[in-house]
């Protein structure tokens, strides 16, 4: 029961990190229609730029993660500019290959400066706490709390701005949003802030919570991905259930496959709900078939 | 020299095995693999295994070839329903599962240690000549591999799988069930990915997991869209380019000083990166080419 | 290809039953019921958004309805694919043509008929009898077709290079090499010139007077009215009137949805 209590807390705390990017890729697939394959390079390259900013001198880490998230939204922001915009009228598969090798690209610009060793950011010292075996580590929970806050932040815009309006309206009905003459420029370029943010900041929330290495991201994708299709693709809340759902499910999976298995568990995820319900938790069939 | 250029050719035409069997997915049937190094390294690890164990060549060649292929049977089932970029996921992930798994399974694999001392093809015949020798047949074999893909692509069957790939619900509509073709040819993709896999570690003799990474997937598709999906001489042709851009990589570090081993493995990441990025904005008749016969 | 069975012992050859299709609230079809006989030429008019397309997508099978049964020649359809539903005799063209693009005008024929013989991997590698038997006697079959439908000229022409309306016709001629009993024409006219309307109309009649029923979405009221001997107005996913086309066009709630008239 004790062990239980302890996977399941892990697992809702990685959810709710993981969270992040899979709310990336799920907005981006709402409006972009296609699977962000440079989502999880996007979350190494926060994670980068923040360790880095911290090992330079930058005492704050709430000030490095906000550099961070700025600095990843720029390269999110360009990414759709130069390459995105003109594949729109593409084949989908065009944009998926093409996210992969900018996620190749990011990668290797990482590991080409920083090396491929494992960093850590500075972090104080803590001792876990210990409730008759059930034991948490503080910082774990503030990493927790980082992403709820920043995920309730993204929800308040999606649903109580005009911006978010407009971003799931377009998600929902593209064609019906262009009739109503939404501003597409604009909210393209916010969408594509935001989801560099978001991934940025997933990316430093994982770097501390485990280590900062240039596949930090990538291995993250496949989990990412799984849980925005087990909640539904282009539904933020499924987002974060899926995320939830499957990080409890993969910690739980530890003690039977062993800690390398995650990533084989979470594909496992993906194929069972492609095959039973592809439309997820809570989202539509038409986008999947 | 000679045998430099004699093992350039090897790999070269492996990788010409591997750019045929996703011709036949992707450039004839649509079918958006990004898994091809899964099988592959069932194709590596299969007949390496079997024959540290004994097992005479010719059978675990075989034996390789069959097991991947039918390792894509569930793979084939999930692309019946999926759209292209699920299936492209769905595929990814399932060649790092599978990745893992050989890391993982280390009683049978030896894991991140490998499996060193695996024979050559052609052992008898000494080093040089051994490799002489598999360069003759893995010329004879891919020349045959691509003579049956184009006898494909104009047979009725190949005119069936053009259709499928163009427009799948125009073809449900018409009374046809694309299911039963769509997973042949998965499978018939796979298992020359395993064959190719099983030359692969008969060649150089080790084979890790590390070796077996989605970066290969997107070499050979790198390759093929260069050189012109949908078509034999592409799908070829993508092959000597991705050679020369491999080899060539290895000759701009003796020039480049500084440069670290490890350093040009994020290099040629980057390159890849780069060219995947590049290809679809510019070249994109190398991955929709219209009409392809040949 | 028939089912013996009947669920409901009728001469229909098609009976569409109170069918409707909801998605997320939005009612695309409400409710609609209406038989077609035999050898029957039925048109269904509305304007955009009426229904009519997705009423066609729900009766060939591209998607499931949310209610109501659709009968075809005695089989219910309700859990048929639609490749199944294809093979009973019951097939449809597009309303923006979706022809095969990497093949020819008469390869876009022949890749739909059935092919057994052919479509085997063995029989790919090896020309066996059974394979070339077949492809002689579709392709005898095509080329009388694309005869018929005045394509002959642009046999070997790559279908994607066609115009919009010769398209149709590709589509038309895909269906006719399944000896269909019922072809569902989604606004067939559209975005074609009018000397090919006329051509098209004759096909149609001419086809009609072989044996087969058609079902025909048009907006083009003038072609609808000389072709269809009853019709259906469709507005916001319910039927507005069904009859013969004058009296139905001549009914003023058809006027109102119309805005004004008839063309």
């Amino acid at each position: 029961m004790i062990q239980f209590l302890n996977l399941l807390i892990n697992g809702v705390i990685e959810g709710l990190v993981v969270a992040l990017p899979a709310l990336a890729m799920t907005l981006v697939m709402g409006v972009n229609r296609f699977p962000n394959a440079a989502t999880g390079d996007l979350m190494t390259t926060g994670a980068y730029t923040a360790v880095i900013l911290q090992a330079l001198g930058v005492s704050s880490l709430l000030g490095a993660t906000v550099l961070a998230a700025l600095g990843t939204a720029i390269i999110s922001v360009i990414s759709y500019e130069l390459i995105f915009k003109k594949l729109a009228r593409q084949p989908m598969i065009a944009s998926l290959l093409a996210a992969i090798g900018l996620g190749f690209l990011l990668r290797s610009v990482i590991s080409f400066f920083a090396g491929h060793d494992q960093r850590n950011f500075k972090l104080p010292l803590v001792r876990a706490w210990n409730f008759d075996g059930v034991r948490i580590l503080p910082s774990d929970l503030n990493i927790a709390a980082a992403a709820l806050v920043c995920l309730l932040l993204v929800f308040f815009l999606l649903y109580k701005t005009s911006f978010g309006r407009q971003l799931r309206a377009v998600s929902d009905n593209p064609d019906l949003a262009r009739a109503s003459g939404i501003r597409a420029r604009s909210l393209m370029i916010g969408l594509w802030l935001l989801v560099g943010m978001i991934s940025a900041i997933g990316g430093v929330l994982l770097g501390m919570k485990a280590v900062v290495m240039p596949e930090l991201g990538w291995d993250h994708l496949i989990p990412a991905f799984a849980a925005m299709v087990l909640g539904g693709i282009g539904s933020p809340v499924g987002a974060v259930l899926g995320a939830l759902i499957m990080c409890v499910a993969q910690e739980l999976s530890v003690p039977l496959l062993g800690p390398s298995y995650k990533l084989v568990l979470s594909f496992g995820v993906l194929a069972l709900v492609l095959l039973i319900r592809p439309s997820g938790l809570m989202g539509r069939t038409e986008l999947v078939r | 020299m000679i045998a430099y250029f004699v093992a350039i050719g090897i790999v070269s035409l492996i990788y010409a095995l591997l750019a045929l069997g996703l011709n036949l997915q992707f450039g004839l049937t649509r079918l958006v693999n990004f898994g091809i190094v899964a099988f592959f390294a069932i194709g590596a690890y299969t007949s390496a295994l079997l024959a540290l164990a004994g097992v005479p060549l010719l059978i675990s060649f075989i034996c390789a070839t069959l097991l991947a292929g039918f390792a894509a049977l569930p793979i084939g089932l999930l692309s019946l329903r999926l759209r292209e970029d699920y299936l492209a996921i769905a595929t990814l992930g399932f060649s790092e599962a599978v990745r893992i798994t050989i890391q993982q399974e280390e009683w049978l694999t030896k894991g991140v240690q490998g499996l060193p001392g695996i024979p050559k093809v052609f052992a008898s015949l000494g080093t040089s000549q051994a490799d002489n020798a598999l360069f003759v047949l893995l010329l004879a074999l891919t020349a045959l591999v691509a003579w049956g893909t184009v006898r494909l692509t104009r047979s009725p069957l190949g005119r069936l799988l053009r259709a499928i790939g163009d427009d799948e619900p125009a073809l449900m509509a018409l009374g046809k069930n694309p299911t039963k073709f769509k997973v042949q040819i998965f499978m018939l993709g796979a298992g020359l990915a395993g064959l190719a896999g099983a030359f692969y570690a008969h060649f150089i003799t080790f084979i890790s997991p590390e070796q077996f990474l989605p970066l290969v997937t997107f070499y050979v598709w790198m390759g093929l869209i260069m050189g012109g999906s949908g078509t034999v001489r592409g799908a070829l042709g993508g092959a000597v380019l991705l050679m020369i851009f491999l080899e060539g990589s290895r000759f701009i570090k003796d020039w480049i000083p500084g440069v670290s081993e490890v350093q040009m493995a994020s290099v040629r990441l980057a390159a890849v990166g780069l060219a995947l990025i590049l290809v679809t904005l510019y070249r994109p008749n190398g991955l929709f080419s219209g009409n392809s016969k040949t | 290809m028939k089912n013996p069975t009947s669920t409901c012992a009728s001469e229909h050859l098609l009976a569409v039953e109170k069918v409707s299709c909801v998605y997320g609230g939005f009612k695309a079809v409400d409710s609609v019921s209406f038989e077609l006989q035999p050898r029957e030429l039925l048109g269904i008019a509305g304007t955009n958004g009426a229904g009519k397309s997705t009423l066609f997508a729900a009766i060939a099978g591209q998607q499931r309805a949310s209610a109501g049964k659709i009968i075809f020649d005695g089989t219910d359809l309700t859990a048929l694919e639609p490749y199944q539903r294809a093979r009973l005799g019951l097939v449809r063209t597009f309303q923006i043509p979706r022809e095969f693009k990497s093949l020819t005008v008469h390869e876009n024929l022949l890749a739909g008929a059935p092919n057994k013989e052919g479509e085997q991997l063995f029989a790919a590698l090896v020309n066996t009898q059974a394979r070339q038997q077949r492809e002689r006697e579709l392709s005898e079959k095509a080329d009388s077709v694309l005869e018929f439908l005045n394509l002959a000229k642009v046999r070997n022409v790559p279908a994607l290079n066609l115009s919009g309306g010769q398209k149709k016709l590709v589509e038309l001629g895909r269906v006719l090499m399944l000896e269909p009993r019922c072809i569902l024409l989604d606004e067939p006219f559209a975005g074609v010139n009018p000397v090919l309307i006329d051509q098209l109309s004759e096909h149609i009649v001419t086809l009609n007077q072989q044996g087969i029923a058609f079902i025909l979405i048009e907006h083009h009221l003038q072609a609808l009215k000389r072709l269809a001997k009853r019709l259906i107005v469709m507005d916001r996913g319910s039927i507005l009137a069904q009859g013969d086309p004058q009296s139905v066009l001549d009914n003023a709630q058809v006027q109102v949805a119309y805005m004004g008239g008839v063309a």
